[in-house]
């Protein structure tokens, strides 16, 4: 009885929310932002191996280089402007299918940079962006599949001037 | 950065129906970086970057990511939509301060 109450008032809210802002994606932003630890908080440093686990546990890669390409130049001589291009030969509907492409950098400070989730509306899996490197480094693409496989390409680049230092704050 | 918000949406010249089209997107807005103190430790403060965008057809979602500090400042993207009718392409940002910013474009067939 409890729990169905607390539900019910949960769902309550939920609704409010989406009914304030008209789209349901935003949820978890207004339900975190009134905290002293707001979404924008930074978090702890993590290393790749345990973005790793904590995005994927412990699920096995495949190598994809014949299913997916990563574009990135070699030298990037800003690292706070890289372009990174993944496209993927990989279906969006049917049994398998990209639900979600994730792009990684090994030596930043957090190596999750963005995931991109597809839908069959979608038609492909592909996307193109600009990220920030901190330093010469590997970048990974995974792309995960809705029966929970995984794809992995990755490509080394060197950076010349890093994309994430600022000088420091006194 | 008086700007800042500023949505813009391109998408090809001619588009035939059942095409998958490219669209590219932009935002203007700092997507602000960690910044530190002499000690190299980080300073705790709610920085200002966009952190969700979604894509909308025809008021259908089709494509969402989740963005951290890692995408470069005024970020852009280029992805893939497929149309199979005309209609009413809606991008929509949500950043760390509670905004949101919405860009729309009319897909319509040559």
């Amino acid at each position: 009885m409890d729990t169905a109450m607390v539900m019910s008032r949960r769902n309550f809210l939920r609704g409010a929310a989406v009914a304030a802002v008209g789209l349901p994606g935003f949820i978890p932003t207004l339900a975190v932002s009134a905290q002293s630890s707001g979404p924008g908080f930074p978090l702890p440093d993590e290393s790749v191996e345990s973005t790793i686990k904590r995005l994927f546990g412990h699920r096995t890669f495949q190598r994809g280089d014949d299913k997916m390409k990563l574009e990135l130049p070699l030298i990037a001589e800003d690292g706070g402007n890289v372009a990174v291009t993944v496209e993927s030969s990989l279906p969006v509907s049917g049994p398998a299918a990209v639900s979600s492409i994730y792009i990684i950098a090994d030596k930043n400070r957090r190596p999750l940079l963005a995931k991109f989730s597809f839908t069959a509306d979608s038609g492909r899996a592909f996307v193109s962006t600009a990220v920030r490197l901190a330093t010469s480094t590997d970048v990974r693409a995974v792309a995960e599949m809705n029966d929970g496989g995984l794809f992995v390409v990755s490509k080394h680049v060197r950076v010349t001037i890093s994309g994430c230092d600022l000088p420091p704050q006194s | 950065m008086a700007e800042i918000g500023r949505v813009s949406i391109r998408l090809p010249s001619s588009i035939v129906r059942g095409d998958v089209i490219r669209v590219r997107t932009l935002l203007i807005h700092p997507q602000e970086i960690v910044q530190r103190d002499r000690a190299n430790n980080i300073i705790p403060k709610n920085y200002h970057f966009v952190h969700t965008m979604i894509a909308l057809y025809n008021g259908k979602e089709f494509m969402r990511m989740e963005l951290t500090q890692g995408i470069s400042q005024n970020p852009s993207f280029i992805f893939p939509l497929k149309v199979d009718r005309p209609g009413k392409l809606t991008v929509s940002f949500a950043d760390t301060q509670g905004k949101h910013y919405e860009g729309t474009a009319e897909v319509k067939f040559a």
